[in-house]
C-alpha cells in the first residue's frame, strides 16, 4: 500500500516535470537525439530506482514537439523502425527558461517547509 | 496478463492495453515502443529477447502503463491543438449565421484548397501505383524485381503518411504522426510474404487508384462552383462601373459583355442584383460542401490508409 501512494505521488509530480527534464536534456545536447538515447541518458543520469518509466517519454516527446518546442526529423535505422530525432527549437529554449524559473521558485518555496530551514 | 516474452509479445499486449483508442494514436504507440524495444535489445547482444523483456517492464513500462501515458498525454494533446470551430458566440446560432458561419471556419477554406490540390495529387497516386504495380509484375522474374516491389510498396507508405498528415491539417481527423512499422526484421522473401498478406498494403493501393476519378470529380466541382458562384458576384460590380462609365472606350467589356452567358445592358441591373445573391449563394453552398467533403475524404482515407492494419 505504501508502495502504491508513493508511485502515484511520483506520477503526479512527473506529470510536468518530465516535459521540463526533456527540453533540458536537448538544450545540453550538441546533437539530436532519438527517443532511446534520451531515455538511457536519463537512466545513467539517475543510477538507481528510475523516477519515471521510460515509455511515458515517447508520448511526452510528440507533445512537445507539437506545440514546436521541438524540431524533429525520422532518419532510417538498421536496428529497428527509422528513429526519430529531436531538437530544441527557439521557442523551446525560451519555454525552457520561463518553467526553470517556476521550478526554482517552486522548489526553494517547498523545501522551507520540508527542510525546516525557516518554518 | 503474462509478462511479455518477445518484441511481438510486447507490441499484441500493448495493442490489446489501447484497444478502443483512435488507430492513429496505437499506431504511435506501437511504433515508439518497437523503436525502443528494438533498440534495447541490439544494445545487449548477450542477451536473449526474452531476458531483455524481462527488465522492459521496469524501465520502459509494462504495456499498460505505457497505454496509460499515452491515453493521458492524448487526452492533453487533443484539447491543446484543437482549432477553434466556427465561432458561436450563442450555444445556439441562428441558422443564418450557421449558414454564413462557414466563412469563418477556417476548415471550409482548407478543404477547399485540398479539393484542387487533388486533381494533382490524384495523378500523381495513380501514376505510382500504375507503374509500380506493372513494373512489379514486369521484374518478378528478374533479380532486382523483390527490392523493386519493396522500393514501390515504402513509397506507397510514405505517400500514405503524407496524405495522412496533408488530411488532419484540412480535417483535423486524428491521422498516424509515424510511418507504420515495418514488422519484424526478417529475410526479404518473408517480408513480402508479409505485405502480401496486409491487408493494408492492398487498401493503400486501392486509395491511390481512387484518388484519381474523385480527384477530377473535386476539382472539376471546385473550379465550376468557384467560377461561376465568382463570376455572378461580380455582375452587380460590373454593371454599376458601366452606369458610371468607369470602363471608359477601350474597355475589357465589349459593348455587349457576355459573363456567365449574361449579356449586360444598362438595364439589367435588377437581373445583376439577383444574379449576385445567387452567386453568394452558390460561394457559400461551394463552401459548406468542401467541409463536408474534407471531412468524408478523411474518413475515407483513415478507413483505408490506417484501419486494416490497426
Amino acid at each position: 500500500m505504501d508502495d502504491s501512494q508513493a508511485r502515484k505521488f511520483q506520477k503526479d509530480l512527473n506529470s510536468g516535470l518530465v516535459a521540463l527534464v526533456l527540453l533540458g536534456v536537448l538544450e545540453r545536447s550538441s546533437e539530436d537525439l532519438y527517443g532511446y538515447e534520451i531515455a538511457k541518458r536519463l537512466q545513467r543520469a539517475n543510477e538507481g530506482e528510475a523516477l519515471f518509466k521510460e515509455g511515458t517519454i515517447y508520448p511526452v516527446l510528440r507533445t512537445l514537439a507539437a506545440q514546436g518546442l521541438l524540431t524533429s526529423r525520422v532518419v532510417p535505422s538498421y536496428s529497428g523502425p527509422p528513429r526519430r530525432y529531436y531538437r530544441i527549437t527557439e521557442d523551446g529554449r525560451a519555454m525552457l527558461r520561463e518553467w526553470s524559473g517556476i521550478w526554482r521558485q517552486t522548489r526553494g518555496f517547498v523545501d522551507r517547509f520540508i527542510e525546516g530551514t525557516d518554518a | 496478463m503474462n509478462a511479455p516474452r518477445s518484441i511481438d509479445d510486447y507490441l499484441r499486449q500493448l495493442r490489446a492495453a489501447l484497444a478502443g483508442e483512435d488507430p492513429a494514436l496505437i499506431q504511435d504507440a506501437l511504433y515508439d515502443a518497437e523503436e525502443y524495444l528494438r533498440a534495447e535489445v541490439a544494445a545487449h547482444p548477450d542477451k536473449s529477447e526474452a531476458d531483455v523483456l524481462e527488465l522492459i517492464a521496469s524501465t520502459y513500462g509494462a504495456p499498460d502503463e505505457v497505454a496509460a501515458a499515452y491515453r493521458d498525454t492524448e487526452a492533453k494533446v487533443k484539447a491543446a491543438l484543437k482549432t477553434p470551430g466556427p465561432v458561436s458566440a450563442t450555444a445556439h446560432p441562428s441558422a443564418w449565421k450557421r449558414f454564413f458561419g462557414v466563412f469563418l471556419d477556417f476548415r471550409a477554406y482548407s478543404s477547399l484548397f485540398y479539393m484542387l490540390l487533388t486533381l494533382a495529387t490524384g495523378i500523381v497516386y495513380f501514376t505510382v501505383v500504375v507503374t509500380g504495380l506493372s513494373l512489379s509484375f514486369g521484374f518478378a522474374i528478374l533479380i532486382i524485381g523483390i527490392p523493386f516491389f519493396l522500393a514501390f510498396i515504402g513509397i506507397t507508405r510514405v505517400i500514405a503518411l503524407g496524405e495522412g498528415r496533408l488530411l488532419e491539417a484540412v480535417s483535423g481527423e486524428r491521422m498516424p504522426r509515424r510511418p507504420m512499422h515495418p514488422g519484424p526484421s526478417a529475410g526479404w522473401l518473408a517480408r513480402i510474404g508479409e505485405m502480401l498478406k496486409d491487408a493494408r498494403t492492398w487498401t493503400t493501393l486501392l486509395y491511390m487508384v481512387l484518388m484519381l476519378p474523385l480527384g477530377i470529380v473535386y476539382f472539376t466541382a471546385a473550379i465550376t462552383a468557384l467560377a461561376v458562384g465568382l463570376a455572378f458576384t461580380a455582375l452587380p460590380f460590373v454593371v454599376l462601373t458601366r452606369w458610371f462609365g468607369w470602363d471608359g472606350d477601350a474597355s475589357v467589356f465589349s459593348d455587349d459583355a457576355h459573363i456567365g452567358g449574361w449579356v449586360l445592358s444598362d438595364h439589367s441591373m435588377i437581373s445583376a442584383l439577383i444574379l449576385g445573391v445567387l452567386g453568394v449563394l452558390i460561394i457559400t453552398l461551394l463552401m459548406h460542401a468542401a467541409r463536408a467533403i474534407g471531412r468524408g475524404h478523411a474518413h475515407l482515407a483513415k478507413a483505408l490508409l490506417v484501419v486494416p492494419g490497426g
